[in-house]
């Protein structure tokens, strides 16, 4: 038997991913908003003998694409023809669902719908007649419940099924007399189009056409019958087919609807009453800044004693191998170039995994779709849509997700905007400098000082996405609709795996980029052979002197010219060189003292150093990830420059104006 | 029906059906694929300055105003 090609097709926030990750045994990331996913993903299953590929697909509501996401979508329905489409259809929200389904059975692809959330369904009181659903739209329905794995069987049989029972049934909207008329005429004008009617099913796209469909207008451009389908299609108007059309879609599926559905009781809808207070015009802003706070805040207090206990299993390993292993070289490498630079930074392990366990909590509830909301009206302000928010909060994790993110944005110079300010948002790389810095010279204040720095970065993306929109992209921002989940009580162990599908990534740079940077800072902080290991006669000292007139300025010495030219690789780095070039292989707490006891270095200083940190050029990663999206390395380029010119000036104006507030530095 | 005021006016409670959309085309034909079409009932959930969430069937949606003051409602409910 062949390969047989599943495609996850559905509304947005319906489960798509998590019937993927379930089906396929993968781990992708799932959220519970709206444009998650941005771009097909593929896994592979063996099932009672059949090799099956499954795509899982952005969201769309239509198969009208509106944003590059939804046009990765349509394009894969339409060009490479799977040989089935899965649609997950979310059982709570039936009526919005089976509009993509009246689109989808026009395309003439065998579907199948995976009834999903059904138990969510279920617990409000709404029972779905499948039997019945499925005999009315002559499309296979099965139950599932993604989060439980429940019906996976059912569904891949039910695929497999329709796959190998040829041909189907075209089951189709009737749009009336006069819509009918027109379509017959056009799909008799394409049938002398063999070409074409081989590539597209000529009834759908028939009706995109009377709907106005731009994009099914370029199909249709190369064929012979082109002329003769604009005479056709010059005597109407496309509007009122528009409407008239989605009006009988949406007839049809009233007429299902009663049919299949017993809806539970309304009753008092807890979503709305959370939605009143948390978007509140008052109090929405407020609750937002003090979840945050709260988060960064919990963050501290709960991670400390992790953070002690990894500094002790540290240092006793630093410890048994400075007296175990011989020659001294071989020890140095170990201890100062490998425990060094690699545990400075997997010290603040505790901290990333529960700042993301708690980041992934509010994003499980659907609380972060309403941030999004409430910060629609400043985002519009600054001249981007409030859903650009959304790859900024990705930013709060990692950036390089964050800008692909930017993908389910509209408008083209929104999507740029956005992008170009992604990297100011604080993502958990640099989280480690704020905490060995804000912990060494803020003590109880760390809390704070980092909050700060987070807002910083949301200040310095703000300030500069109305900077670009008024210099170099000028223009309107696209107008912001988004989809509002319900409120869902996110289980310990979706939150816990989504927590560790990030955390991880985090500890296997420690493994990887880190330390071979932490290995390179060691080599260039030995030689030449012979001298003191770090000091200002190595390579790495001859390096950083020749930066140093550069940072200067800023209060910082060589060695932190050293740490912040590796920062380039990943920020995490700027820490791990920091262990390495103060020699305190033993970890966080020692580098902490290390760096409170150099004269150099000022609670001033520190915070310059921060803000340097948050806003110079973005990691190696999220270069290569601009570079992608933008299609051009100027984009890139300039990112790299602004990102420069903005922290050296920002560092300086803090590094001066700082004293006054600290009291001296 | 006769569209009455954009749904950027409702008051939170205040249900209406939508009587025309004047967005461009393909935001036209998205907000069909969403529910939010000319026929359709809506309810204004919660309301901040013509920005609003509404509720569509079984779905909600938030609105910036920009986009809320193109959709004209008719036949106003309040709560």
């Amino acid at each position: 038997m062949t390969g047989i090609r599943i495609a996850l097709t559905g509304n947005p926030n319906v489960g798509k991913t998590t019937l993927f990750n379930a089906l396929t045994g993968s781990r992708q990331h799932v959220g519970n908003w709206p444009g998650v996913t941005v771009e097909k993903k593929t896994g592979r299953i063996d099932w009672n003998g059949h090799a099956i590929e499954v795509i899982d697909l952005p969201g769309t509501y239509s198969l009208t694409a509106y944003s590059a996401d939804e046009v990765v979508a349509r394009d894969y329905i339409i060009e490479e023809k799977p040989d089935v489409v899965v649609q997950v259809v979310d059982a709570t929200n039936l009526e919005r669902n089976l509009y993509l389904t009246t689109q989808l059975a026009e395309l003439g692809v065998p579907v199948v719908i995976a009834l999903n959330m059904a138990d969510a369904a279920e617990a409000g009181g709404c029972a779905i007649d499948r039997e019945r659903l499925s005999a009315l739209l002559a499309i296979p329905v099965v139950r599932t419940v993604g989060t439980r794995g429940e019906g996976l069987d059912d569904l891949l049989d039910a695929a497999i099924r329709e796959v190998e029972t040829s041909p189907h049934h075209e089951h189709t909207v009737g749009y009336g007399n006069d819509a009918e008329v027109m379509i017959a005429s056009i799909v008799d004008v394409f049938s002398a189009d063999k070409d074409l009617t081989k590539r597209y099913p000529l009834r759908w796209l028939a009706v995109r056409l009377l709907e106005g469909d731009e994009n099914a207008l370029d199909k249709i451009r190369d064929s012979p019958a082109h002329t003769g389908v604009q005479a056709l299609l010059s005597g109407i108007d496309p509007d009122e087919y528009e409407v008239a059309m989605a009006d009988r879609r949406y007839e049809m599926i009233a007429a299902v609807l009663p049919q299949v559905r017993t809806a539970g009781a309304g009753g008092m809808n807890v979503s709305e009453m959370v939605d009143r207070v948390v978007t509140d015009r008052y109090l929405g802003i407020p609750i937002f800044l003090a979840l945050m706070w709260g988060a960064f805040e919990l963050t501290f207090a709960v991670a400390a004693p992790f953070v002690v206990l990894i500094e002790a299993g540290l240092a006793w390993l630093s410890a048994t191998i400075a007296g175990s292993i011989e020659p001294a070289w071989l020890a140095s490498l170990v201890g100062d170039g490998i425990i060094g630079g690699v545990g400075a930074v997997l010290v603040f392990v505790p901290n990333i995994f529960i700042l993301f366990l708690i980041l992934s909590f509010l994003e499980d509830t659907g609380y972060l779709a309403r941030a999004a909301f409430i910060m629609d009206r400043l985002m519009y302000a600054i001249g981007l849509p409030g859903k650009a928010f959304i790859p900024m909060l990705i930013g709060f994790g990692c950036n390089v997700p964050g800008i692909m993110a930017a993908r389910s944005i509209e408008g083209e110079k929104d999507r740029l905007i956005t992008i170009l300010v992604n990297p100011f948002i604080s993502c958990s790389a640099r989280l480690p400098v704020y905490i060995l810095f804000a912990g060494a010279f803020f003590g109880a204040g760390a809390g704070g000082i980092v909050f700060l720095l987070y807002i910083l970065g949301i200040a310095a993306a703000i300030g500069s996405a109305k900077l670009f929109r008024h210099t170099i992209l000028p223009g309107e921002s696209s107008p912001f609709i988004m989809e509002m989940p319900p409120y869902r009580l996110p289980t310990v162990w979706t939150s816990l795996l989504h927590t560790w599908s990030r955390g991880a990534m985090y500890v296997r740079k420690a493994g990887t980029i880190i330390l071979v940077g932490a290995l390179v800072v060691w080599c260039l902080a030995s030689l030449p052979f012979g001298v003191e290991y770090g000091s200002s006669a190595s390579l790495a000292g001859a390096l950083g002197h020749l930066l140093e007139p550069l940072v200067a300025p800023l209060g910082f010495d060589w060695k932190v010219a050293v740490a912040l030219l590796f920062g380039f690789v990943a920020k995490e780095v700027v820490v791990g060189s920091l262990g390495v070039l103060y020699g305190t292989g033993e970890g966080g707490d020692a580098l902490s003292t290390a760096l409170l006891a150099d004269p150099g270095l000022s609670a001033a200083t520190a915070l310059a150093l921060m803000v340097f940190v948050l806003l110079y050029t973005p990691c190696l990663a999220t270069i290569a990830t601009i570079r992608k999206e933008t299609g051009s390395w100027r984009w890139a380029g300039f990112s790299v420059a602004y990102g420069l010119v903005l922290a050296w000036l920002l560092a300086l104006i803090v590094g001066h104006i700082a004293p006054f507030f600290l009291g001296g530095a | 029906m006769d569209p009455v005021c954009p749904l950027a006016l409702l008051s939170a409670g205040t249900s209406a059906i939508v009587a025309e959309v004047r967005a461009g085309k393909e935001m036209r034909l998205r907000l069909a694929g969403m529910g939010l079409c000319p026929g359709a009932r809506v309810r204004a959930q919660c309301v901040d300055r013509g920005s609003l969430i509404v509720s569509v069937g079984d779905a909600r949606y938030a609105l910036s105003r920009g986009i809320a003051t193109k959709i004209l409602v008719g036949e106003l409910e309040a709560a």
